[in-house]
């Protein structure tokens, strides 16, 4: 066949995958909604030089914003309503704005509060959006105006309502990636932030993560700065989420996955608990029990078909999947992620008495009931004889902890390590490496 | 390779995709770079406006693969990504400042800011870069993957691309400070731990690639149709337990459906279709039936059928009860293949009477041929809808499928409004104005009776048979006003006016009312027969005397 034809073919499938679930017209109809609400939101602003949100010259005008806000959210899931410099988006769709100078007024209003855009994920019942109006139009207070709005949506119940930053192209942004550390930071902070959103009843974004999980792979795996030391004002749930990706992220780069299965396992990790969230799971067993469907429930929220959807939410369904099920056997993907889980569980709750090569040798027994028989050794090869946050009694007399997952075949037993201070027990930042160092004496709990 | 009937025939569009970005390079190579991005960008935006199966799309395919061959003969090209412009070295090679449109933005937006092609780009690679482009230009929900992501996931290599964050608030470092740490899981969360082994010792030990093969293979872009409906098998499962709200597992498998269709997975939807068929009766198996019912479900039946038509496979039969028959009359008239439209005849037949409604809907836009096999398939599946069918074909370009529906009406014991049969009464065709006739004969009112009066009084010259039907249908429908008018139509011209010839209305008008007082029942309208007979001419007379013989015989039929 004609390569060409052929490429066609592959193309059309390809395309056909990716807009699965979507109308051949839904960008006009988002166009059109978009422009219709862009409009009539600028208009409410416009309207209150006149009246105040609660007269009823805003019945209307109000319901109008009301129905074409559902009838978005209906489209999209979740409607971005994006300004940069003088254009406005919804969804990356621009919105025609040139005859109709209300939806020019948009990006102003908003830059008053150094806001460029609002993310909507619900709709808006009438009080909502009268409650929207009076706190866009109000004066922006203090240094941090855009925090100062998102506070006063909060207070006013628009949990909902999300403000985003001003957007504008940047020229200069420096080439240099972002160092471990701050990669670490910011899947910490975005961690914190997605539960904070799911929390608040808005729908997941995934991009985000994706491009935090990104950061980490570029950064490589084995950098010390995914493997401890977080920093201390982390939320705990942070901590954990970003712990149990790390080891997920490298038994699956060990077992030789692609980049698009990292980073949607990378994802999935971060996201496993997040079932935690559903109100009234209540506590203990009962919580634990119901915490994966619900987690799964969470990312059936996010509209339409993607393949990292499907990944994802199998994953989270699965994180406690035992191996042998009968006729539910996890996916590599759910059970890399219970291993992940289970590990990241023994060193948090037992790391007190309990050496974290035990708690791998544990895992190795389980595998072929608990856990995936291959996966398991897999994780064993990868995190190394003195897997990662080891404290190590060191032939010298030192005490160190283990910084990073094993290098290699060769150095599976030979880690890096941070020497700890002996007066404050503190890691030093001095990175030792063992292949050339002193000798291990022994592993010791704690 | 198919062409949708939009494409091709749309000049516009085409002229759009022509409108070339302005380029300022002048070195051979320079243009020869502006060639390949232009080409790129115009293949990738044809997925706005056309099938990607379009010959205009193929051509695009082509230039581009030309282009790039042609650009990359000589060495790397390293193009630098600004807002508007792909830069080679200091060459403009490519510029477009509307954003929707612009290549150098959605590179630039998503954050990517070198793109290099390196000398002897492969070709397969060519065309994922396109597919990529392509999603971003056509997609709309895009939550998921930008531009980065999905060049990172590609794995290229003979692609290369450097990118920094790109459409990022400005402010985003210094409001980290909002970000606020909502949503804590529960204290003691994760526990009870399960119990695990007594450590074991652990080694390094090496995985034999075949096992690693074998994991991969079932995370693999293949196997996501079957994780997608092994995953919608367990949902409908928590849902049956009462864990998952029904609508939020429908959805789902409509998701699913909507990916199965897409990516041509017959099998997959049947296995979907059967998870919603094997549910226990109740709201959960009754939103994913509705769920699933899908128009987009016949491109996955119709991909399914050979050329040559056929039965359709085992697979396609199990996805029948969720194509909507409406979709299937939209696309059977199209169809030209008579084996094809068989089947699809096949699969109308299978969705009633449930679609009978729909079907009977479409049925007047159906060339005639096709709508009369329709029409045979409600009178026999759907037999309730007869008349509505009927009613639907009144209005057909076909005389005879016109014909045949009056007919159909005629016969019915239902009721049927009259306004449709009314207005066929001024149809230019005489045999439809008689069947209209013989139609109101059984189903008009009072004022169908003025109706056909006036088409009686109101034309001046039909044919004697017209005069017939009429005068029949006038009596049926009102004897009372029949009586009335006949008496005056037969009235008997004595004297000087019995000596002038009548004219040739005033002689149908004598026929119709023979006619219609053959049917109308008492002895009145007999007796008022015999008296014409009496003076009337010998051809009247024997209409008369055939008129009371078919009369007689009628009322020995009805007792």
């Amino acid at each position: 066949m004609d390569e060409l034809i052929q490429a066609q073919r592959d193309l059309a499938r390809a395309l056909g995958r990716a807009r699965a679930g979507e109308d051949r017209d839904l960008a006009q109809k988002v166009r059109e909604s978009g422009e219709q609400v862009a409009h009539m939101l600028a208009g409410l602003l416009k309207l209150t030089r006149v009246h105040a949100p609660d007269n009823k010259a805003f019945d209307m005008p109000v319901a109008e914003f009301a129905r074409g806000l559902s009838s978005l959210l209906d489209l999209l899931g979740t409607v971005h309503l994006v300004t940069v410099e003088d254009q406005v988006y919804v969804n990356d769709v621009r919105i025609r704005s040139e005859a109709k100078t209300g939806s020019h007024e948009l990006g102003p209003e908003l830059h008053r509060h150094d806001c460029g855009g609002l993310s909507f994920h619900v709709p808006l019942s009438d009080p909502a959006i009268r409650a929207l109006v009076r706190e866009l139009v109000a004066p922006p207070a203090g240094d941090a105006r855009r925090a100062a709005l998102v506070a006063r949506l909060q207070a006013a119940g628009l949990t909902t309502v999300e403000p985003a930053g001003i957007f504008r192209l940047r020229l200069e942004e420096g080439d240099e990636p972002r160092s471990p550390d701050a990669a670490i930071r910011r899947i910490l902070g975005l961690v914190a932030e997605t539960w904070g959103n799911l929390q608040d009843g808005r729908a997941l974004n995934p991009l985000p993560l994706r491009r935090g999980v990104l950061e980490v792979l570029d950064a490589g795996l084995g950098a010390p700065a995914f493997w401890g030391g977080f920093p201390s004002d982390a939320a705990p749930h942070a901590v954990h989420a970003t712990e149990v990706a790390m080891v997920a992220l490298l038994v699956a780069r060990e077992a030789g996955f692609s980049s698009g299965f990292l980073q949607d396992l990378g994802i999935a990790a971060l996201l496993h608990d997040a079932g935690y969230l559903c109100p009234g799971i209540g506590e203990g067993p009962a919580a634990f029990a119901r915490h994966s469907l619900e987690g799964a429930r969470v990312i059936l929220r996010q509209r339409g078909f993607q393949e990292a959807k499907i990944r994802r939410l199998r994953a989270v369904l699965e994180h406690h999947r035992d191996f042998a099920t009968p006729h539910a056997r996890p996916t590599p993907g759910g059970a890399i992620l219970r291993m992940a889980e289970d590990y990241a569980n023994v060193a948090r709750l037992f790391g007190g008495r309990v050496l974290r090569a035990d708690g791998l040798g544990a895992m190795l027994k389980g595998a072929g009931t608990l856990y995936h028989p291959v996966l398991v050794q897999v994780m064993v090869n990868a995190l190394g004889r003195h897997p990662p946050g080891t404290l190590l009694e060191l032939e010298d007399g030192r005490y160190a902890r283990v910084a990073a997952p094993a290098r290699s075949r060769e150095l599976w037993d030979r880690p890096l390590v941070r020497p700890l201070d002996p007066r404050t027990r503190e890691q030093q930042p001095e990175i030792v490496d063992l292949a050339k160092g002193p000798r291990i004496r022994r592993a010791v709990p704690g | 390779m198919s062409q949708t009937a939009s494409a091709g025939q749309t000049p516009a569009p085409v002229a759009e995709l022509e409108s070339t970005p302005a380029v300022l390079a002048a070195s051979a190579r320079g243009q020869a770079a502006a060639a390949l991005v232009a080409s790129l960008g115009k293949a990738a935006r044809a997925f706005t406006l056309y099938d990607p199966g379009n010959a205009l799309v193929h051509q695009f395919l082509g230039e581009y693969h030309a282009r790039a061959e042609a650009a990359t003969s000589e060495g790397d090209v390293e193009l630098a990504v600004r807002p508007f412009d792909l830069m080679l070295g200091s060459e403009v090679v490519y510029r477009e400042q509307d954003r929707e449109r612009s290549l150098a933005f959605k590179l630039y937006k998503d954050g990517v800011r070198i793109l290099t092609f390196a000398r002897g780009v492969v070709s397969d690679e060519l065309v994922r870069l396109l597919q990529i482009l392509a999603i971003r230009f056509i997609g709309v929900r895009q939550a998921e993957d930008d531009i980065v992501t999905l060049l990172r996931k590609a794995e290229f290599r003979s692609i290369t691309f450097e990118a920094v964050e790109g459409y990022a608030p400005e402010d985003e470092v210094p409001e980290l400070s909002i970000r606020r740490r909502g949503g804590e899981p529960p204290p003691g969360f994760d526990t009870p731990f399960p119990k695990l082994p007594a450590p074991g010792p652990i080694a390094f030990s090496p995985i034999p690639e075949d096992a690693l093969a074998t994991l991969r293979a079932e995370e693999a872009p293949e196997a996501l149709a079957p994780s997608g409906v092994r995953l919608a098998a367990e949902l409908v499962a928590w849902g049956a337990r009462g864990a998952v709200p029904a609508a939020e597992v429908a959805q789902f498998c409509a998701e699913v459906r909507d990916y199965m269709v897409a990516d041509h997975q017959l099998g997959m939807l049947g296995a979907l279709a059967d998870l919603a068929h094997r549910q226990a009766p109740g709201p959960l198996r009754d939103q994913l039936l509705r769920g699933l019912a899908d128009a987009r479900l016949l491109d996955a039946v119709i991909a399914s059928l050979p050329e040559s038509g056929g039965e359709l496979p085992a697979e396609a039969l199990q996805l029948v009860p969720f194509v909507p028959a409406g979709s299937v009359m939209d696309r059977i008239a199209a169809e030209q293949s008579p084996e094809r439209r068989a089947v699809l005849l096949g699969v109308v037949a299978a969705r009633l009477p449930a679609d009978a409604e729909a079907v009977t809907a479409r049925l007047g836009k159906l060339p005639a041929d096709l709508a009369r096999a329709v029409l045979a398939l409600l009178a026999q599946k759907a037999p309730d809808h007869a008349d509505r069918a009927s009613m639907a074909l009144l209005e057909h370009a076909d005389p005879g499928l016109q014909i045949d529906a009056l007919r159909a009406l005629a016969g019915s014991g239902q009721s049927i409004p009259t306004a449709p049969l009314l207005k066929l009464l001024s149809s230019p065709d005489e045999a439809i104005r008689i069947a209209t006739a013989q139609a109101l004969e059984h189903h008009g009112d009072t004022h169908a009776a003025r109706a056909v009066a006036e088409a009686l009084t109101g034309r001046k010259s039909y044919s004697r048979a017209e005069a017939l039907a009429l005068g029949r249908a006038l009596g049926s429908l009102h004897a009372g006003a029949a009586l009335r008018l006949f008496e005056g139509w037969l009235e008997h011209k004595r004297r000087l006016l019995g000596a002038l010839r009548v004219t040739e209305h005033e002689e149908l008008l004598r026929w119709a009312a023979v006619a219609g007082l053959g049917v109308i029942p008492g002895p009145e309208a007999e007796q008022r027969l015999e008296e014409v007979a009496k003076w009337a001419d010998d051809e009247l007379r024997r209409h008369v005397h055939g008129t009371v013989g078919r009369r007689r015989a009628e009322g020995r039929r009805h007792g």
